[in-house]
């Protein structure tokens, strides 16, 4: 293990989340089974006085989740310097077989939490908590996850040796060997590129349409989940290659370095908010005829498409920008 | 209509001073009507008006309030209601000193961002209504104590409420002003307006404009003594 102010600080975090979602969780099974509006026993009373905590400890934690994300990427970067052969965060989260899995988890909980404060931002709008066991049966799903998160992330945090030779994202993520980061590192430079902007261009005339008459919500929420991998592949198949203007050098981390601006984060940054933000419109269309929501979902749902397209508008801003002002040359 | 169903609230609950302030109280009450909540000190009738006022809410039960239930509503509901929907006149009458009279009426107003000129208008109009415009200027810890309890009625009419509860309004109040005050409210009832007041002074629970009189005691209802009560069924009791 390695003190370092950053991964304390992570881990205590992480246990401070687990404990209270823990907390929130054994409501949430209390709610699932005993919720009953038309009831005025004492417990339902008790019960409704505590979702107000409930719901604001959650809407913290998660708040928390969202920045934890960031956090773990920049700690994990800034360690390159203590692993021989890491020149970026590519190397130092296969130090161990923790580093990948827990940043993967970490990714799904920042989208899942994300699209749960969405779902928890419509039903307190209502005044009789219409999706409230929906709510508490997702955040039941959610808890092992954030538990496994936590254990995972200790996990890789405990079994890093500064004495490991760890390989650099040169060789991670290079072209013709037969990993998935290779493989996605030698896909070809310009049908990606038309996939990028085709799926960039329907997320956008989607979302804009939807904002505006509200109609096709699920199409544009399946096209934003699309067009949010897509992008994450184009990052490493092309526009990270822009950036450091290398043909062969494919890293998704590098991006998040000082030489570069600190671009990646707002590349990513762009990207996983513009996921939420869209996906969350797909989210609450199963919710928006019942009656206490149908004051509050369409108008809610409207302004995350916007929000979405805002985001995914930036990202390809930026993207765009580096592509056509970078000295590399891919497409003749 | 406003239904209590079962309604307790427990203060304290589970410490050693825990006190069942409301004991499961179910009751009807009718739009339109101007009903007492009468019994000794302590038998719960404050507590069962700020239930009913959305100031507080019950440890068990459920009360409905024009067809909408309330209990189980989020706060940020309940402003809106208390805001909207009633109009409160306190046994100390809770001025604010320090500020003037037409400054106290128009405060429960501020929230709703109505027009300065037409909230003024509206106040001044409410205070004309009680004879108390000229003092409209004065610093409220002037007024005497009937001036200051129908400037607190002003204040509880001005978002137009359609429900007026009255705790002891006329505790501070002799006997000249108290059935001055039961005439405001012959005027309120004539405008429609739903009235609930807690009361053990007879000038009010035998005043002539009171439709049902709930007898509490311990937190109960009462029954033995419950009822409704009409104009002529009093008139028969006076006339003997
Ligand atoms: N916030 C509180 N905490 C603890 N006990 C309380 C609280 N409010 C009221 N009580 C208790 O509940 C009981 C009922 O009080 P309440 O004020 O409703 O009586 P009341 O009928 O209005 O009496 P009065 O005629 O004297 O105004 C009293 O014994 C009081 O001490
Ligand atoms: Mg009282």
């Amino acid at each position: 293990m390695i003190f370092h102010p950053a991964i304390i600080a992570l881990c205590v975090a992480s246990l401070f989340i687990c404990l209270m979602i823990a907390y929130s969780a054994y409501y949430g099974i209390k709610i699932v089974k005993g919720w009953d509006i038309k009831s005025g026993s004492e417990q339902q009373l008790v019960l409704e006085r505590r979702t107000y905590l409930i719901s604001a400890i959650l809407t913290y934690v998660f708040g928390f989740y969202l920045i934890s994300l960031f956090l773990y990427v920049f700690t994990v970067d800034r360690l390159h310097i203590v692993f021989t052969g890491a020149m970026c965060a590519a190397g130092v989260l296969k130090v161990n077989s923790y580093g990948y899995p827990t940043l993967l988890l970490k990714i799904m909980i920042f989208i899942f939490a994300g699209l749960w404060l969405i779902v928890n931002y419509a039903d307190n709008r209502a005044y009789d908590y219409p999706i409230i066991k929906t709510k508490y049966l997702l955040l039941l799903i959610l808890t092992p996850l954030v538990i496994t998160e936590m254990i995972l992330q200790a996990g890789y945090f405990l079994q890093m040796h500064p004495n490991i030779i760890t390989s650099c994202c040169g060789s991670l993520f290079s072209e013709g060997k037969s990993s998935l980061t290779s493989e996605l590192a030698s896909l070809p430079v310009v049908p990606m590129e038309v996939a990028f902007y085709l799926s960039m261009l329907l997320t956008v005339y989607l979302g804009i349409s939807f904002h505006r008459k509200g109609e096709k919500g699920y199409l544009f929420s399946v096209t934003v989940a699309i067009a949010f991998l897509i992008s994450l592949v184009s990052i490493i198949s092309f526009i990270s290659v822009y950036y450091y203007e290398l043909p062969t050098h494919h890293c998704p981390f590098c991006i998040l370095q000082k030489e570069y601006g600190y671009i990646g984060y707002f590349l990513y940054v762009a990207l996983l908010g513009g996921a939420v933000s869209g996906m969350g419109v797909g989210v609450l269309m199963p919710f928006r005829n019942i009656e206490s929501l149908t004051g509050i979902i369409p108008s809610t749902q409207r302004k995350l498409a916007l929000i979405a397209v805002v985001f995914f508008l930036i990202f390809t801003a930026l993207v765009t920008y580096r592509i056509v002002f970078s000295n590399l040359v891919l497409v003749s | 209509m406003i239904t209590l169903a079962n309604v307790r609230k427990i203060f304290n609950q589970a410490r050693p001073n825990e006190y069942t302030a409301v004991d499961g109280v179910s009751l009807q009450l009718e739009e339109h009507d101007v009903t007492v909540f009468k019994g000794p000190s302590g038998s719960g009738k404050t507590t069962l008006l700020s239930l009913v006022g959305c100031m507080a809410r019950p440890t068990s039960g459920r009360i409905h309030l024009l067809g909408r239930e309330i209990t189980s509503l989020p706060e940020r509901f309940l402003t809106e209601i208390r805001r909207k929907t009633f109009g409160f006149i306190f046994q100390q009458f809770h001025l604010i000193k320090g500020i003037s009279v037409l400054d106290n009426v128009m405060l429960p107003a501020y929230p709703c961002g109505e027009r300065l000129s037409v909230l003024k208008e509206r106040a001044l109009h409410l205070l004309d209504l009680f004879n108390v415009s000229q003092k409209a200027h004065t610093r409220v810890e002037w007024l005497s104590g009937g001036e200051a309890q129908r400037v607190a009625i002003a204040r509880a009419l001005i978002n137009g409420p359609s429900i007026i509860i009255a705790d002891e309004p006329t505790a501070h109040l002799d006997s000249m002003h108290s059935h001055e005050l039961v005439e405001i409210l012959r005027g309120l009832k004539n405008d429609r307006k739903t009235i609930l007041i807690a009361s053990h002074d007879p000038i009010i629970y035998d005043s002539d404009i009171v439709d049902k009189v709930v007898h509490l005691r311990d937190g109960k209802v009462d029954e033995g003594d419950t009822g409704p009560r009409t104009r002529g069924h009093l008139q028969l009791l006076k006339g003997r």
